[in-house]
């Protein structure tokens, strides 16, 4: 298993570089200069070129390429344009909400999207098991920024229950609790209704299987054969899907982060791409796809607890 | 009532005194940074004015210099020497006597070259700057600048520590701003928010102000907020106290609800226009200038558009401005379509079989730049039907702000859109309309000796009577010579929590809330 994991990170490193790469071109592609944005609309063309050189934008782009990866081998992502502040001073200030805010919107979607499914699934046909799936295709497709004002409407102005302005604090303290709820209820609602679909349908599968049967015949309760058998061998199909939407909750975080003034990764990556602040831009792609990969890895290692076939592989 | 669900009694119990002396405001966007010197933002010069002062300040007049930290101040005959006398215990917030020489250094620092201040020609041709003693401090200039005390009441122009600076390098205006102002700088989380502290020791506050010093208010957090329904929102469920970044579309609404009170300014210093490139062939003539801007109804705009709260502009300086030109008043051009289309027919321009007209092989199609988003969105859409009426075709290209600043430095469009913040007629003649200023500012190409004449003349006047008849007559030029098309004045309009006592709205520089001293929670 830690002979499959070392395997998994050694192929990780060409995607880190792929990724790198990517968004090196794609930020150069992104309209705009920096050293016009810094320099002011009204500066000489003289103070912009000063501006430029003393940035390395004067260079060619794939010599700043080079660079940048040389620095980044250092451990230097350089310096945001915008702030003069350390790329990773700024991403480790914002790291720790976006952290948070996943944590707190898989901590409730993940139980509740599996709780939904199984109760769907065992219950097919029924009125609960349409209302579940219908709940489920409106959380996939409504749009997460219409989620986050409706949330902003109803639970913040309309009932006001919750803050809806920033981060309180850290997740730890009332505070904190207190303003990370509308931000995780909407990010999470996207999440609840891939979950409960393939929890439903996984389940459906595993229910149909021999050892199912067997169960039953001992004359086991119908709660304990769901859960003990069905469930437990339905989830790793879900653990697959909680693994690939993380990726997709990322991008939502993106949005979500932004309407809610939340200071984490993804706004901090809106703002530098719009600020044409390449160095902080890539160290925010950097952050988000090391997350995607350690994500992945995670799922990779969760499937050789869960499934013996795959430890053995 | 207010029903928020609190997961901690207990903590809010001990929150609850300390509310009543913090306060948050939100805003659109942030700075780059708060070095005085190296940003021209807004968002800077809004926190700057409360980390730092001033030698002089600006009432809400808009006209009216007062005391800052110069409690005093005298001219020279000849209008080249200004002697500052500083006022006593100054302190910066570190505890450090400000003096004379401190003054010296930020003056220095500003219109050094190594600085690189998009901003050091607002402080004029300086000769010499110096202490004469610790509490004054000689300002010596190479020729008369008439409007020097309005640009030293300009955020570029506080006062800053030199100790500071040199410590801190690069990271001067990003891990800290040492001033004297009634705040002091607590900690920065860029693009998220500034939080700013109360600088206890603080007594010298400009008569602006009935209070002046130490201010109310024990802690100010200016909280970003990028999206404008979440800023609106906010202000009604008491999330926030204070906002000047309020949709046009919420403010009617923000009228009617309870506990939030509208401040509004009869000033408006913040002025949105069309500029025309004068020498390209397609806008060259005079007369279709001016053609088109007859075929702007800029009073529907304002009704339509911007729900009547902002002031339709036919001048291209408010009309309350400093050396404003009320000879001016009756001569302005104003919606008038028919006439518009008279004088393109009279001038020879006829119209295609598309409806465009054409003159000796020239269509009148002019290529605008503007900047993407919705405001100049709507501008120039709007803009655009009205011109289609008398036969001129428009072409629109957006460009997002990064783009846009480089893009409008080029020879490339007939036309731009442009908003801008000044403090008189001056401030922004000088700016816009200097031959020496093209391609940008002056991105009209305006190219006329009798109008540098006529800046220099009103730049050095000693007299103000003299000052205002030239800035009057450049007024004149460039308004007969229709340069630009004026969309609109926008007041300051800000939004509070009825919790406090009204604010004063300011308007200097676009910075609602100035120094902040009479942000106050009613007792």
């Amino acid at each position: 298993m830690i002979a499959q994991l070392a395997n998994r990170i050694a192929l990780s490193i060409p995607v880190l570089l792929g990724v790198l790469a990517l968004g090196f071109a794609l930020l150069q592609l992104v309209p705009g200069d920096p050293a016009i944005v810094l320099a002011g609309p009204t500066a000489t063309e003289e103070v912009v070129q000063a501006i430029r050189v003393e940035m390395g934008l004067d260079k060619s782009v794939p010599h700043q390429f080079v660079l940048y990866l040389g620095r980044l081998l250092e451990g230097d992502l350089g310096r945001s344009l915008i702030s003069n502040k350390t790329v990773a001073s700024e991403l480790g200030a914002a790291i720790g909400p976006t952290a948070e805010l996943m944590v707190a919107c898989l901590a409730w979607s993940i139980p509740l999207g599996i709780l939904l499914g199984t109760v769907a699934a065992s219950l097919r046909g029924g009125v609960i098991d349409r209302l579940v799936m219908a709940f489920s295709v409106a959380g996939v497709s409504l749009p997460i920024f219409f989620i986050c004002l409706l949330m902003i409407q109803y639970l913040g102005v309309e009932w006001r229950l919750f803050p809806f302005l920033g981060r309180g604090g850290p997740l730890w303290t009332a505070e904190g609790l207190d303003h990370i709820v509308l931000p995780a209820l909407s990010l999470g609602l996207i999440f609840v209704g891939p979950v409960a679909r393939m929890t439903r349908s996984s389940v459906l599968e595993v229910l149909k299987l021999d050892h199912v049967r067997t169960a039953r015949a001992k004359g086991l309760s119908e709660t304990a054969v769901l859960v003990r058998h069905g469930l437990r061998n339905a989830l790793i199909p879900v653990v697959t899907l909680v693994g690939l939407q993380a990726g997709y909750l990322l991008g939502g975080a993106v949005v979500t982060e932004s309407v809610f003034s939340w200071p984490g990764v993804g706004r901090l990556a809106v703002g530098a791409i719009l600020s044409s602040d390449f160095p902080l831009a890539q160290g925010a792609i950097l952050t988000l796809a090391m997350a995607f990969i350690v994500i992945n890895l995670i799922v990779d290692a969760a499937y050789a607890a869960l499934d013996p076939r795959v430890r053995g592989a | 009532m207010r029903r928020r669900l609190t997961l901690s009694i207990a903590a809010m119990a001990v929150a609850a005194p300390l509310a009543a002396q913090e306060i948050t405001i939100v805003r659109e966007v942030d700075s780059n940074n708060y070095d005085p010197h190296r940003t021209t933002a807004r968002g800077a010069a809004e926190v700057l004015f409360m980390l730092g002062d001033t030698l002089v300040a600006l009432d809400t007049d808009m006209q009216t210099i007062t005391p800052g930290l110069a409690e005093s101040w005298e001219v020279s005959e000849d209008g080249k020497v200004y002697t500052f006398r500083l006022k006593e215990g100054v302190k910066f917030c570190d505890g450090r006597d400000m003096t004379a020489d401190d003054v010296v250094y930020s003056i220095q620092r500003w219109i050094d070259p190594e600085t690189k201040s998009p901003v050091a020609w607002r402080a004029g041709d300086v000769a010499e700057v110096k202490a004469l003693d610790p509490l004054t401090v000689e300002y010596r200039l190479e020729a008369p600048v008439s409007e020097l005390l309005y640009q030293l009441t300009q955020a570029f122009a506080i006062i800053i520590d030199r100790n500071q600076v040199e410590a801190l390098g690069a990271d001067f205006g990003v891990t800290g701003m040492n001033g004297t102002g009634p705040f002091c700088w607590g900690e920065w989380t860029p693009r998220d928010k500034m939080v700013i502290t109360r600088h206890e020791g603080y007594s010298w506050g400009p008569p602006v102000y009935e209070n002046q010093g130490p201010a109310h208010m024990a802690q100010i957090t200016w909280q970003i907020v990028p999206e404008e329904n979440t800023r609106t929102v906010s202000v009604i469920t008491g999330q926030s106290e204070v906002t000047q970044y309020v949709p046009h579309i919420a403010v009617s609404r923000l009228r009617q609800t309870p506990g939030v009170l509208i401040q509004k300014s009869d000033l408006a210093f913040w002025t949105y226009f069309i500029g025309f490139k004068t020498d390209k062939t397609v806008v060259s003539d005079p007369v279709v200038r001016q053609a088109m801007n007859l075929a702007v109804d800029q009073a529907a705009m304002a009704e339509d558009l911007y729900f009547g709260e902002v002031e339709p502009a036919y001048s291209y300086v408010s009309q309350e401005a400093l050396d404003w030109n009320a000879d001016l008043d009756d001569r302005l051009l104003k919606f008038d379509p028919d006439r518009a289309n008279a004088m393109l027919d009279e001038a020879g321009w006829t119209r295609g079989a598309d409806g465009v007209r054409e003159k000796d092989g020239v269509r009148l199609e002019p290529l605008i730049y503007v900047f993407a988003g919705s405001g100049w969105s709507k501008i120039s859409e709007a803009v655009q039907a009205y011109l289609r009426e008398i036969g001129v075709n428009l072409v629109v290209q957006p460009f997002d702000a990064t783009v846009a600043w480089g893009k409008l430095a080029t020879q490339e469009f007939d036309m731009f859109g442009m908003s801008y913040p000044y403090v008189s007629s001056g401030d922004a003649l000088n700016l816009y309309f200097r031959s020496e200023n093209m391609p940008t500012p002056n991105r009209m190409n305006w190219n006329d000796p009798e109008t540098d004449r006529l800046l220099d003349a009103g730049k050095t006047a000693l007299d103000p009577v003299v000052r205002a008849a030239s800035y009057g007559e450049v007024l004149g030029k460039v308004h007969d010579a229709a340069v630009w098309i004026p969309l609109y004045h926008e007041p300051m309009i800000i939004a509070q929590s009825d919790r406090l006592e009204p604010v004063e709205p300011h308007n200097i520089y676009g910075c609602g809330l100035y120094k902040g001293l009479d942000l106050k929670f009613r007792e």
